[in-house]
């Protein structure tokens, strides 16, 4: 296996963070959170799921699409697309592969959405294998592992005295010259993910359950908060508005903004004259995970869903995806 | 004192006479959840009265799903009366939305029960319960349990104290650091029984006062504009700062409005079922109001 010390790798990202935008799990004042760093002082290498994903380096939560700009009769129209490179390092297997489930709809359709592969394009993973599953983790349920490296462009696993670096892609390779790498015997352990497999029913048999009073059941307690869209790594749901940002003698100039949305919400659906097609929480929450289990993957490929289980434990009212999807099972006759 | 146990069983007792008398259509009280964790929980029929529990992680606020059940089920049915188990703090949210006409007395069941604090996660007491001094709910219809004996806390706001000690620049940047964590996912306001607005001026399409955006600027004008509007209003059952995943001390702005008003006008919100005087009363000249 190739390994690197801590020191090694301390001083690469420190040449990174020059070069790049470099992000990586930070202490924010308590919380775990994917943030721009400076510099190596300031990356956590020993922490826990961080507590949002990582989806707002790609899909930001607010994001300026376009700028205009209105002088008298004249307009003229400006894309607002920074041209930055960015490392995301420290990054969990799980997000990643949520990136990919993202991939599906902004990249792999026709046409790709611009601004995500703007992004995307210009970024390079990371990765640092968990070293056990945390509370709520079911990423093995859903085709993932706390190592796999699968979805990255480089993973780092914890050995002794170091990290054995894998390479995964070319971008990765490229990004590794400058860490200085030996080789050594053998190779690390797999991680030991031991958690229950949460049973996942294919589309087909979900059609049926539409109806089914479950949804009545989990439905009825949720608050119609954004907390569960907002901290997945693959709910990607946006609203688009225009904000006047500046308005002075013949002069305006406006902001277009994409920013988060969330299915949850009261007034997600609601059309033009005010009609809203899902006027109740059980409705909205059904189409929560109907969405990620039924209509994605029938739509664009992969699930909606890595297992990352932060829904779960960011839930202020015990809404818990795996019970949904045992539920689900039992009623299709698992 | 009552043990755990015991109120549960009297919940159950108390639940479904009501159900199977048709007194109320649903009860609104705590069930054991998927992972071992009390959760909100729901129940329409008689035979479903075990799932009730009660117990020291039972922290939600049920009040909020009082709203719930304001409209009728069909066109032309009366709207449905419902029983709904409260907390000495989660009762003052009864008082609020009755004297706000939110809900009807008599179409309100409430099943109170005598408190000595709930838990938070890690199974400390939660952070409300350690400067709360109620032990028995305002208003209720039947009461559970007898009141413990605890040492009664009451707030010494010493962590407001604090704050309000700051210099302004430093307290403005005290707040943009925490408002920067926000992630406006509404959870704050959503779980409040006193944040019922069709449309939440935050929210409204044409953006009027704040955009969509979920930046800083957004995200301060929303935390203090949703403060404001329940000055006087917030019961202090601190649901706002427990639910939110980003932990930003949202009770440090409710407190100090609850503070103020409870100062100026000798009221507290939701101790009766009146409304604040904090928008109808005028003070003689020269007074602090």
């Amino acid at each position: 296996m190739r390994f690197t010390t801590l020191n090694e790798l301390r001083a690469w990202l420190d040449r990174l963070a020059q070069e790049h935008d470099l992000i990586a799990p930070r202490d924010v004042d308590g919380h775990v959170l994917y943030r721009p760093v400076a510099s190596d002082d300031e990356i956590l290498f020993d922490y826990e799921r961080p507590e949002l994903s990582a989806k707002d380096y790609l899909l930001p939560s607010t994001e300026i699409l376009l700028r205009v700009e209105k002088r008298g009769s004249e307009v003229t129209l400006e894309e607002a697309l920074p041209d930055r490179r960015q490392v995301l390092f420290g990054i969990r297997p799980c997000d990643a592969h949520g990136l990919v489930v993202l991939d599906a709809l902004f990249l792999e359709q026709d046409p790709p959405d611009l601004y995500y592969r703007h992004h995307r394009e210009r970024t390079t993973l990371v990765g640092l294998a968990c070293p056990q599953m945390w509370e709520g983790c079911f990423c093995t349920s859903m085709g993932g592992a706390p190592d796999d490296p699968t979805h990255l462009d480089v993973l780092l696993k914890p050995v002794d005295g170091g990290y054995a670096v894998e390479p995964v892609t070319g971008k990765g390779m490229a990004l590794l010259e400058g860490l200085a790498l030996e080789e050594r015997e053998g190779k690390p352990l797999p991680v030991v993910a031991d958690a229950e497999l949460v049973p996942v029913t294919p589309p087909e048999k979900w059609r049926a359950l539409f109806e089914d009073q479950m949804w009545m059941r989990h439905g009825e307690r949720c608050l119609s908060c954004r907390i569960c869209a907002y901290v997945c790594p693959t709910c990607r749901c946006f609203d688009v508005t225009d904000r006047v940002v500046e308005e002075r003698a013949g002069v305006t100039r406006i902001e277009c903004i994409r920013v988060w949305d969330a299915c949850t919400s009261t007034n997600y659906r609601r059309v033009a004259g005010g009609h809203n097609p899902r006027p109740t929480k059980p409705e909205r929450l059904r189409n929560r995970f109907y969405c990620k289990f039924c209509y994605y993957p029938e739509d664009f490929g992969p699930l909606g869903c890595v297992g990352c289980g932060r829904c779960i434990v960011s839930c202020p009212v015990g809404i818990d995806i795996t019970e949904v999807l045992h539920d689900v099972a039992e009623r299709s006759g698992g | 004192m009552t043990t755990s146990e015991e109120i549960t069983c009297e919940i159950r007792t108390q639940a479904r006479e009501l159900l199977a008398s048709g007194r109320v259509s649903c009860v609104i009280g705590y069930e054991m959840g998927f992972r071992g964790r009390a959760r909100p929980a729901f129940i329409h029929d008689a035979d479903d009265v075990e799932r009730l529990i009660w117990g020291p992680d039972c922290v939600h606020n049920l009040t909020v799903y009082l709203h719930d059940f304001k409209k009728p089920r069909k066109r032309g049915e009366e709207p449905p009366c419902v029983a709904v188990v409260v907390k000495p703090c989660d009762s003052r949210a009864v008082n609020v939305l009755l004297a706000e006409q939110q809900i009807e007395r008599e179409r309100v069941f409430v099943i109170g029960v005598a408190c000595e604090g709930v838990h938070d996660e890690t199974g400390e007491p939660a952070a409300r319960c350690a400067r709360c001094d109620d032990r028995l709910p305002v208003v209720y219809d039947v009461l559970l349990g007898k009141p413990p004996e605890v040492s009664p806390a009451g707030d010494d706001y010493a962590d407001l104290t604090r704050i309000e000690e700051m210099e302004p620049a430093e307290r403005l940047a005290f707040w943009l650091r925490e408002f920067d964590r926000c992630i406006r996912c509404y959870a704050c306001r959503q779980v409040c029984p006193g944040c019922y607005c069709t449309t939440c001026m935050f929210e409204r399409d044409d953006g009027l006062w704040v955009d969509i955006g979920i930046e800083v600027p957004q995200k301060h004008m929303f935390h203090l504009g949703r403060a404001l509007h329940l000055a006087g209003r917030c019961m202090e059952c601190n649901e706002c700062e427990r639910v939110c995943p980003m932990g930003l001390p949202l009770s440090l702005l409710n407190r100090h409005l609850t503070r103020e008003v409870e100062t100026l006008f000798g009221y507290r919100a939701g101790q009766e079922a009146a409304l604040s005087p904090l928008l109808f009363e005028l003070g003689e000249e020269g007074s602090p109001i």
